[in-house]
């Protein structure tokens, strides 16, 4: 299991990320009518808060993974199992529409309907908060990360994860993509289902080998 | 400005007759590939055959007014010749369908179109194409299928799906053997997963450096070419592509209608629905014409027109312009159109302009599998061999 696996797991679930926790940022940009440099810079406060949230996600999964789940035939097998009942749950999830826990979502919420939302903290918090959404393939990255069985390197594994996840919010500022955001909700979901599809392989592969 | 000059050929001899000068020549051009061979009988007959084959599709086209019909005839010849003449050629280099870890180390594997969604993001990144194909030589070669790729984008964005790919006359075919569909309603919203089939495969051979659609998706293999099974991850992969050409190529089309493989799979439509965006010919709807009996969004074959799309009076950018909504379409509201242009003026000389490229699309990837295929059926009839 290689770091490239933390860009592919963000690049491929990244339009999920962006389709379902996007919308914490959006109506915040399209409510203060920015022009794209200023949107840049909510949308890079916006990084760098799911940045954090990331990184000390990756510091306690090398930890957990570290003391509790040495390489053992015992530690690939429960690796194997875990990638088979996530990546049936990342299946799950595109064909299903999932209330999931988005706690920046209802941030944003309470922010708008009491007009507090000037300063650079809404943007900040936004992405801690969508940071720490528990989503499948946010839960599919736990589970790769802690099989490094390493802090450092499941350190690295989330910020891999991060960078690919956030590929997909350089073109936000420009807002353009509104018109089709259902659209972007709807390939997300089936790319949903194809990494799904192809961690299940890679679970059963590793627990039956 | 409108240009004033008639260029409707519908029912006129004469006219038509006229725009079939330029399609003479060129077919005479391509199917010759610039040095015709006639040094027997068999090749003046398949020579003769081929030509008056393509010219008769494209005399009937314009005479008619109607696209889709003469369309299809040609490229389901395209699909069928395509795999036959393919599949003799691999039976006559290797002596079977199958490939070899040797035909794979030598760089033997014919370059097809869909490999290109895979190929881009190695090449800029690591400056690596993962294919096993040659780079500029021999059959099929990567530089090769790339530059037309381009070159079809520029002309005609994703026509090349309904005029030019040589395996999507397999679910055109299939999608017209029935008079009505067995299955009547299919979610167009499945029309979005080839864009998330396109993200995972070209994600995915980016990383992994191997065309991960060929080895593990890919249902034509079953008429062109697969690797030897040898291990269980082979014999896996072999499973998945039969079962996916039965299903997406074969059976669903059958039963909806649709093209299923092309509208709800492939990476390469997905890809080329993108150049739409930038190609000057799309599909125009004359609002003042149309009834609103949205019977183009029922027939059209690629879930590419939606009765919003009706309301903003053009095609989806998914559209492959095969044209069976407008032959469909009974108050002859839908046209092709230059983008720019009005919708409602024009329309004889949009459809010669966008005619002349995507036949010649056509001629150029069925000419020569047509003409080899029947110098080859000759040969079967009067040596009792194909090889």
């Amino acid at each position: 299991m290689g770091y490239y696996d933390g860009i592919l797991l963000g690049l491929s679930t990244g339009s999920v990320c962006l389709a379902y926790c996007g919308p914490v940022l959006i109506p915040y940009m399209l409510g203060e009518n920015n022009t794209i440099s200023r949107n840049y810079l909510d949308v890079s406060l916006f990084l760098a808060g799911r940045l954090a949230a990331y990184i000390a996600i990756g510091f306690i999964t090398g930890v957990l993974g570290k003391f509790l789940l040495q390489p053992s035939p015992l530690s690939s097998m429960i690796t194997g199992i875990s990638y088979i009942v996530l990546s049936l749950l990342l299946i799950l999830y595109g064909f299903y529409q999932f209330k999931e826990v988005c706690l920046g979502r209802s941030k944003s919420r309470m922010d708008s309907a009491s007009g507090k939302n000037k300063t650079i903290l809404v943007p900040l918090t936004g992405g801690i908060l969508t940071g720490l959404n528990i989503c499948p393939p946010f839960v599919l990255a736990i589970a790769k990360a802690a099989a490094l069985h390493n802090i450092t390197k499941s350190t690295v594994f989330f910020i891999l994860f991060f960078a690919g996840t956030s590929v997909f919010f350089i073109p936000l500022p420009f807002l353009g993509f509104f018109k089709r955001q259902q659209v972007l909700r709807t390939i997300g979901k089936f790319a949903a289902i194809l990494s799904g599809v192809v961690y299940l392989y890679k679970g059963i592969m590793i627990t039956f080998n | 400005m409108e240009i004033k000059s008639d260029y409707s050929t519908t029912g006129n001899l004469r006219k038509t007759l006229l725009m079939m000068i330029p399609m003479l020549l060129l077919t005479f051009l391509f199917i010759s590939g610039g040095k015709p061979d006639f040094s027997n009988k068999v090749n003046v007959f398949a020579f003769l055959l081929t030509f008056l084959f393509f010219n008769w599709l494209f005399f009937m086209i314009l005479f008619t007014g109607k696209t889709n019909r003469y369309r299809k005839t040609g490229f389901i010849v395209l699909a069928l010749f395509f795999s036959f003449t393919f599949i003799l050629n691999l039976i006559q280099m290797r002596g079977s369908m199958t490939f070899s870890d040797n035909n794979l180390l030598s760089c033997e594997i014919p370059f097809c179109h869909i490999v290109s969604t895979m190929v881009i993001i190695p090449a800029v990144v690591t400056k690596t194409i993962i294919f096993p194909g040659r780079i500029n030589e021999g059959f099929a070669s990567i530089s090769s299928m790339l530059v037309i790729i381009t070159g079809i984008s520029v002309a005609v964005g994703r026509g090349f799906c309904s005029w030019g790919c040589f395996y999507g006359g397999w679910d055109d075919g299939c999608s017209g053997i029935l008079a009505k569909p067995l299955i009547k309603k299919v979610n167009p919203v499945f029309k979005w997963m080839p864009f998330a089939v396109l993200l995972i495969v070209a994600l995915s051979a980016a990383v992994t450096l191997s065309p991960t659609y060929c080895m593990w998706l890919c249902p034509f293999k079953t008429i062109t070419e697969y690797q030897k099974v040898t291990n269980l991850e082979v014999l896996f992969q072999t499973i998945i592509f039969l079962i996916l050409f039965a299903g997406l190529v074969l059976v669903l089309p059958i039963l909806t209608k649709k093209r299923i493989q092309c509208a709800t799979f492939c990476p390469m439509g997905a890809l080329l629905s993108f150049t739409n965006k930038v190609n000057i010919f799309g599909l125009g709807i004359d609002k003042d014409k149309c009834n609103n009996c949205l019977n183009c969004t029922k027939v059209c074959p690629t879930f590419s027109i939606t009765a919003k799309d009706v309301e903003k009076g053009k095609s989806d950018f998914t559209c492959t312009k095969c044209g069976k909504c407008i032959d469909a379409c009974s108050k002859k509201a839908i046209h092709y159109h230059i983008k720019g242009t009005p919708v409602n003026k024009n329309h004889s000389l949009n459809r010669i302009l966008f005619l002349m490229p995507s036949f010649t699309l056509l001629l150029i990837f069925t000419g020569r599998p047509l003409l080899n295929g029947i110098e080859l059926i000759i040969k079967l009839i009067t040596t009792g061999s194909l090889i």
